[in-house]
């Protein structure tokens, strides 16, 4: 046995000796068994191929529209426009931008994300603990805000807060807490934001409920009971346990949100001034659509793109040092 | 090697990038307005605007079939929402799929023809003899550096509509000038508290356009080759304060109405809660289609002047153009000529409630004398004005410049002044990066 043992040790000694002799030798060998360099890029290439064409150049071609100046002529004539840097000059010595694009987006993507999670988290806890039956009619049912796209979506919710006919105005009227002959909550900026706010976390949050959910099915339930018996409270069992065990999964969640929420452009352009009537409203996307697209500006268009792009990217690096620094290997 | 491997692709990904930005192709006029064309098993492709005429498809089956009677070519038509127009006919030159032929808004036609992709149609019309025939305010709105892009297919106008029922109730008759304009809101506000006498829309730059010029003032005026924003003159700046004190001093308006656009505008006007609003000739019948109580219950009258006649209010409408791609050229003119002259620019006008581009067409509408037609088409001839024909202004209205001055004032958020001193400088930012 230890004959074998030792001659099955002694093969995979030389195959491994073969193989770096084969990594730090020079010329080509006759491959025994271990896998030849190029077979990863030769089975990974189709991919790579698709993800450049669908990923890499158009981020390539945005970065090279934002040093041009890109209209309607450029366009048609296929002529190349050089200007440099000058729309990022243009776009950061904007004031709208420090004052009312960037705050806006920030702020309400903080907000929203906060709460979408919190609220996805809570609702993940409920369906966890409900029978099986009970789970897929609410599965379903949440999936349905989900799947609601956003233009529809956001047509509702302005319908529902209609200041002359909507629902809420109908009632907060009748209980005479709103006076409807002077309120028109789309004109303020925080009215308006609120609302946006209800209609982004309730599309939002679903999927967070359900991915929490998939993740909180893979806790052993054996650690939870242990606590419960060592006397950990409901609290303490998340907080200790729970997250802990999850937080991969909430890095993921939380990260999607922010790239989602500080992309939101339908559910404010959509809105009664959101379109650009109403100044104090912009967010980032919104406004870039006024400021280039809609003035056949793409090069500048391209620039705010590349802004967000390179914003949401330290964001996201950011949380991904916070959240895995505690992390032990 | 990943490195050389990186490098290789990078390099075939430049390859790529340099094959970038699409060329229209240039074609010409042979023989157009000259002689008939036949192109047997031709198909023409036309795009048309969704929602002008109520009911289009039967006129464009007729359509076809005159045009394939007379050139032996089929018509493929598309019919395109206002809203997405802009954005697809960019998109179309981008990627080099427009159409041959398509109803063009007056405020695009600079903006394309400036973009080279439309076609110079000052040869056909000449040809065809209808250099006089043509409504002088759009062959205006269609004309860069003295050629003519944009064939004037049919017009509209801007008046007052109103409830001709609510105003017998109240014992009030049409007003004539601003000051009998605030006393008949508000004698109808008395007798209809439930009814919003002149709503003040926020999101509509149209409705304070005919106050701007009825008070002398202008929006912009050109000097030579460049454009300065007349909005904060003085004269401008009264004309702003009274459209919008007719919603803050007088109360004729609702808070709703600072981020209505001209369609929640007829949408309420259509539920019954509106007495009177700045609305196009067009909206007469689409309201009716909305809501048949309303049947002999609409009026229209021209909007007021300060002491007097009438205010100007914007004269818009669409050309019919012919893309640059087009590859017979001279077939595409042939169903323009079929389109915005004669019979069927005539029942185009009657079914759409628009009136024609041709003179001798627009004669004859006026003599029908129709109650709701006639107060339009006198706005028309007498009081029709365009916004600066230059597609730099077609950025100011994508930037919405001009209601977000109207939102600010109407949600108090800035004075007149500031409003308007904002909005000039805006548009003078514009203007001086276009020239």
């Amino acid at each position: 046995m230890s004959s074998t043992i030792t001659s099955v040790s002694s093969t995979d000694e030389g195959s491994r000796a073969t193989g770096a002799r084969r990594l730090t030798g020079g010329g080509p060998r006759r491959r025994r068994g271990l896998t030849p360099r190029w077979l990863p890029w030769a089975l990974f290439a189709p991919a790579l191929f698709v993800l450049g064409g669908l990923l890499i150049y158009p981020l390539y071609r945005v970065v090279v529209l934002s040093l041009q100046d890109f209209g309607l002529r450029e366009l048609v004539t296929g002529e190349t426009t050089w200007v440099g840097l000058d729309n990022f000059r243009e776009l950061l010595s904007d004031p709208l931008l420090w004052k009312v694009a960037l705050p806006n987006t920030v702020g309400f993507a903080a907000v929203n994300v906060f709460l979408t999670v919190a609220l996805g988290t809570l609702v993940a806890l409920l369906l966890a603990r409900v029978g099986s039956w009970t789970r897929g009619v609410l599965t379903s049912a949440i999936m349905v805000a989900w799947a609601m796209p956003a233009v529809s979506g956001t047509y509702v919710w302005v319908l529902l807060f209609d200041p002359r006919s909507g629902m809420v105005m109908r009632l907060l009227s009748s209980l005479g807490l709103v006076d409807p002959e002077t309120t028109n909550w789309f004109t303020e900026r925080l009215p308006f934001y609120a609302i946006a706010t209800l209609n982004v976390v309730h599309h939002g949050f679903p999927f967070v409920a359900v991915t929490v959910l998939a993740a909180l099915m893979t806790v052993p339930r054996e650690i939870l009971e242990a606590a419960e018996i060592d006397g950990a409270g409901a609290w303490n069992r998340f907080w200790y346990i729970v997250v802990p065990l999850l937080k991969p999964v909430f890095a993921v969640v939380t990260i999607l949100s922010t790239i989602w929420d500080f992309k939101v452009f339908t559910q404010i352009y959509l809105m009664p001034g959101g379109s650009g009537t109403n100044r104090e409203v912009l967010n980032l996307g919104t406004w870039s659509y006024i400021t280039a697209i809609s003035q056949n500006r793409y090069g500048l268009g391209a620039a705010i793109a590349v802004l967000l792009t390179v914003l949401l990217l330290v964001i996201t690096s950011v949380y991904l040092r916070t959240l895995f620094r505690q992390q032990e290997l | 090697m990943n490195v050389n491997r990186a490098a290789a692709a990078v390099a075939a990904l430049s390859l790529l990038a340099a094959c970038g930005g699409g060329t229209l192709g240039s074609s010409e006029f042979e023989d157009a307005g000259k002689q008939d064309v036949s192109a047997d098993g031709d198909k023409l492709s036309l795009w048309i605007m969704e929602g002008t005429n109520p009911d289009a498809k039967p006129f464009f089956a007729e359509l076809s079939k005159a045009f394939e009677e007379e050139t032996g070519a089929t018509l493929d038509v598309q019919f395109v929402p206002w809203a997405d127009a802009h954005n697809k006919f960019v998109n179309a030159i981008a990627g080099g799929t427009t159409p041959d032929v398509a109803e063009v808004g007056t405020t695009w036609t600079p903006e394309f023809a400036d973009a080279g992709a439309l076609m110079d149609l000052s040869g056909p019309v000449e040809e065809a003899g209808l250099g006089e025939e043509l409504v002088p305010g759009l062959v205006e709105a269609g004309t860069v550096d003295e050629a003519l892009y944009g064939m004037p297919w049919y017009a509209g106008v801007r008046s007052v509509v109103y409830r001709t029922d609510v105003f017998e109730k109240a014992g009030v008759e049409p007003p004539t000038t601003w000051d009998e304009l605030v006393t008949v809101g508000e004698q109808l506000k008395q007798s209809n508290p439930d009814m919003i006498p002149f709503p003040v829309p926020g999101d509509s730059e149209y409705g304070v356009y005919p106050f701007i010029w009825g008070n002398g003032g202008e929006i912009a005026v050109q000097d030579g080759d460049s454009w300065t924003s007349q909005i904060d003159a003085p004269e401008s700046q009264e004309g702003i304060e009274f459209y919008t004190d007719l919603a803050l001093e007088h109360g004729l308006s609702t808070p709703a109405a600072t981020t209505w656009d001209e369609a929640d505008l007829s949408d309420n006007f259509a539920k019954g809660d509106v007495a009177m609003m700045i609305s196009g000739s067009w909206t007469p019948g689409a309201l009716l289609e909305a809501n048949p109580d309303l049947e002999g219950k609409i009026g229209a009258f021209p909007i007021p002047g300060k002491d007097g006649g009438l205010s100007p209010s914007f004269l818009g409408g669409s050309h019919l153009g012919v893309f640059q791609d087009a590859e017979n050229p001279d077939l595409a003119w042939a169903l323009v000529e079929l389109m915005a002259t004669g019979e069927f620019a005539a029942s185009w006008g009657e079914q759409s409630g628009f009136f024609p581009g041709t003179e001798t067409l627009l004669e004859e509408v006026q003599k029908q004398d129709d109650p709701v037609v006639a107060p339009f088409a006198a706005q028309m001839v007498d009081g029709g004005a365009s916004l600066p024909v230059t597609p730099l202004y077609g950025a100011v209205q994508g930037k919405k410049t001009v209601s977000a001055m109207l939102q600010s004032i109407l949600s108090e958020d800035a004075s007149v002044e500031e409003a308007a001193g904002q909005a000039a400088q805006e548009m003078d930012a514009i203007f001086a990066k276009g020239s």
